[in-house]
């Protein structure tokens, strides 16, 4: 007999639980989750051939126990003793030292404090992904995900338009960067030897990527200045044409290939560079967003007119977040065309925008968290449940339709996003630094 | 407490059970197959798959692949590239770092398989397209090869074939020009015809863009300029538009087209008006002999309908991997050495026996040597094979 009060004592039960968690800061997870990447490192392989797994399983298990339901216990025990102990445990017992570290570095030199969370989090990511290669590009084109959901959140997000030009921003960073990076420092059957050594190339990458952001923003004023005169459905379907218009241009310019696309970047694209464009992606949009422009595009957002008369030059705002916008598309592009060492026009098309406007509403509108959430889920999904095949397009789907059911505007959506209070620490220490 | 203690019950027991259950493995040869099974062009993935199955099968009869005297049991593990560039060079990664496969199979799309390549290149993992014929998919990769002919070789076979044939010297080509493989078709076509007709011997040159429906203005400009014959290297969706479209301005020429038009579907959506054209195929399903009957009766029965080229490439394909693991000497166990192995068998491959013609590499390359087959859509509305030209 189950009475009312063993249903409410559920609840109440994992409450429990979290509260014995409740007091762990940041540090003490990301030192959690470093410890149980370690383990994988020395013992994981060891641990998979007890579970009777061929190997460690690579993405949490699925690649194998989707196809192979006889792996599903041996999977279930690897995940639970080689992530959730690690992580649970030693971010539990480290409470104590990892809020005095935490509460020490917030007070003296906060900056120096987000970089040491950050170079945790890098750490966590190298070492995971130095297991297996797969992970490696699955980790790459996430990060890259990332930035292009950010990039689009801050015009259909913060600005409340509805643009379609994304695939066309991206396809043009990641031709101008491509040509940069193959003209300059590649001898290419394109375009004959490099022009500069190719040893000072990786050190210039930058450069290329600074590029293909520039270009993709120039692009962009076709798109900002109808939107000047245009919102809604309408400037949907402008960026949508300017969608159409890059990817057949490309196709007819014979110079960077045509429709046989371009081949031989150089192999730049690796993790620390995506992590770190991506930390500098999320940190600069961040800044954006919460400055006095990304408040005047909430403004712009929710009533044109009233921002008008508040003295918002509204143009310039919707140029400015066009621009940026495009800009960081654009570098996720040169990212990308790096990633792949090979564009072809045909990438940069419906498929590609629905993806991204996918990732974005299922992550959630005007939030950083969300467009982080939404790229990274998206995009493990797909990875994970990529045995299933035709169901799959039938699952993640059914997902989005769910959240668009009951959480209209997305997972996390209208949340402020602040560095600085997410790495403070947490009980006794919290109160220490606010005194 | 209690759930604590019965969880951890659960955990132990369940650890117990799989620990017994380790069993003896013997060493399994891996071939990965890289397929566009979800995405634009699925009927491509899943003749990938069914034609790769079906020649497991076959080895499987047989016992295995026998190497040095020993047998071995080989497996399939199949990616699906969801017709993406990024995904096909995902799906490669986890084949060769995750299952460990000797030799890969597939992307059949250029879109997939160029980045495919490069990455399996980069690990040096033997690679082999059914269906890519895109020049960048091989180029400078020791580890990449296809089983079909290139695009540059359609034009000059087809052009071999026009002349041979009807003696013709005026043609007209119509194309798409935001697509690769009819872009690429249609110049290479109108570089060997003028080479050997003479400058000005294309006399309509004419382009539409993708998902175009309406082709009047093109179709009236090439009826109109005099033409004796219509080359159109589109796909099987968009032919049955042209030519109905063209039949309707009035036009009783040949048409000619490529290996795109090779599917059943042409037919379906074409129905009679196609009747009486050629075009350049790898393979032909109706008057086959042979081997590739045998295959084409054996597909049929299994999965319901006649296997398009896809499959019949496919086919060979997974069929060069099988002799070359069988030529590589021994199997070492150690995956690096193996595919090393396989390499070197399938780069010396001579005159292997395929169902899409005999296939050879020539040295330091992966684009085969073999003859093009002209398919004639006959007055059933089948794919008869004609004759074959050899450039």
């Amino acid at each position: 007999m189950s009475t009312p009060k063993d249903i409410q004592s559920t609840p109440r039960r994992f409450g429990r639980l979290w509260r014995f968690f409740q007091e762990v800061p940041l540090l003490g997870w990301l030192t959690g989750a470093l410890a149980a990447v370690l383990a994988e490192q020395f013992v994981g392989l060891d641990l998979a051939h007890l579970v009777d797994l061929p190997k460690i399983p690579v993405l949490f298990g699925f690649e194998n126990a989707l196809k192979k339901p006889e792996l599903i216990p041996g999977t279930v025990l690897y995940i639970l003793m080689i992530y959730l102990a690690p992580t649970l445990l030693v971010g539990r017992l480290l409470q104590l030292p990892a809020n005095r570290v935490a509460g020490f570095l917030a007070r003296r030199w906060p900056v120096a404090s987000v970089v040491f969370h950050l170079a945790l989090l890098y750490a966590v990511l190298h070492i995971w992904s130095d297991i297996n290669d797969y992970r490696v590009i699955v980790v790459k084109i996430t990060l890259i995900a990332v930035m292009l959901t950010l990039s689009l959140n801050v015009i259909n997000g913060y600005m409340g338009e509805f643009s379609c030009s994304h695939p066309g921003f991206m396809a043009l960073g990641a031709y101008a960067g491509s040509v940069v990076t193959i003209v300059l420092f590649t001898n290419s059957s394109m375009y004959g030897p490099a022009v500069l050594p190719p040893a000072i190339g990786p050190y210039l990458f930058p450069v290329a990527l600074f590029v293909g952001g520039c270009v993709a923003a120039v692009g962009a004023l076709a798109v900002a200045i109808p939107s000047f005169r245009t919102r809604g459905d309408y400037l949907a379907i402008i960026s949508l044409a300017f969608t159409f218009i890059v990817k057949s241009l490309i196709e007819n310019l014979e110079i960077v290939g045509g429709p046989r696309g371009m081949r031989g970047q150089p192999d730049w694209s690796n993790l620390p560079v995506v992590f770190v464009c991506t930390v500098v992606c999320v940190a600069v949009i961040n800044n954006f967003v919460r400055s006095t422009h990304g408040l005047a595009l909430n403004a712009v957002r929710d009533n044109e007119m009233a921002a008008e008369a508040m003295t918002i030059n509204t143009q310039r705002t919707k140029m400015i977040a066009f621009l940026f916008s495009a800009f960081w598309a654009g570098v996720a592009g040169v990212l990308f065309a790096h990633v792949l060492r090979y564009v072809n026009p045909g990438t940069f098309g419906l498929q590609q925008l629905a993806e991204v406007l996918a990732m974005m509403y299922f992550g959630g509108l005007n939030s950083i968290y969300g467009s982080i959430v939404g790229a990274v889920s998206i995009n493990l999904m797909s990875e994970m449940l990529r045995p299933l095949e035709i169901w799959k397009w039938i699952l993640i789907p059914l997902l989005l339709i769910l959240v668009m059911i009951f959480r209209p505007t997305g997972l996390i959506a209208f949340r402020d996003f602040d560095p600085v209070r997410l790495i403070q620490p947490k009980g006794k220490e919290r109160s220490k630094l606010e005194a | 407490m209690k759930k604590v203690f019965v969880v951890s019950v659960l955990l132990l027991a369940s650890l117990v059970m799989v620990t017994a259950a380790v069993a003896q493995k013997a060493v399994t040869l891996k071939i990965g197959i890289n397929a566009e099974i979800t995405g634009d062009i699925p009927k491509v993935g899943e003749a990938t798959k069914f034609a790769a199955q079906m020649w497991l099968e076959d080895v499987n009869k047989a016992g295995g692949i026998e190497v040095g005297g020993k047998k071995y049991k080989v497996e399939l593990a199949i990616e699906d590239n969801e017709s993406k560039a990024e995904s096909a060079a995902k799906a490669a990664t986890k084949l060769i770092t995750v299952d460990d496969v000797i030799a890969i199979v597939g992307p059949q799309a250029s879109k997939q398989a160029v980045p495919a390549g490069e990455v399996c290149n980069n690990y040096k993992t033997p690679m082999i397209t059914g269906w890519s014929t895109n020049p960048n998919t091989t180029k400078d990769r020791p580890y990449v090869f296809r089983a079909c002919f290139l695009d540059d070789f359609q034009g000059p076979a087809l052009s071999i074939f026009a002349k041979g044939e009807y003696k013709f010297t005026k043609a007209a080509v119509l194309y798409d020009v935001a697509s690769d493989y009819p872009k690429g078709l249609a110049e290479f076509f109108k570089k060997d015809w003028e080479k050997k007709n003479g400058p000005g011997s294309v006399v309509a040159y004419e382009s539409f863009t993708t998902k175009d429906t309406d082709f009047s203005s093109q179709l009236t400009k090439i009826i109109n300029s005099g033409a004796e014959f219509l080359f159109t290297p589109q796909y099987y969706n968009e032919v049955p538009l042209i030519v109905q479209q063209a039949k309707q301005l009035g036009w009783k020429k040949p048409i000619l087209g490529s290996d795109s038009w090779a599917s059943d579907e042409l037919v379906k959506l074409c129905g009679k008006d196609c009747n009486g054209f050629f075009f350049v195929s790898h393979y032909a399903s109706a008057g086959a002999k042979g081997a590739t009957k045998e295959f084409i009766d054996r597909y049929k029965s299994k999965f319901g309908y006649v296997p398009d080229d896809v499959a019949a490439l496919t086919w060979d394909a997974i069929g060069l991997i099988g002799q070359a693991i069988k030529n590589a000497g021994t199997i070492t166990g150690d995956v690096k050495k193996d595919r090393e192995a396989v390499r070197k068998a399938l780069a010396n491959t001579k005159n292997f026996p395929g169902i899409t013609g005999t296939i050879s590499f020539p040295p330091g390359s992966g684009d085969p040597i073999k003859c093009a087959n002209i398919v004639k859509i006959n007055d059933k509305g089948e794919f008869e094979f004609y004759k074959t030209a050899c450039p």
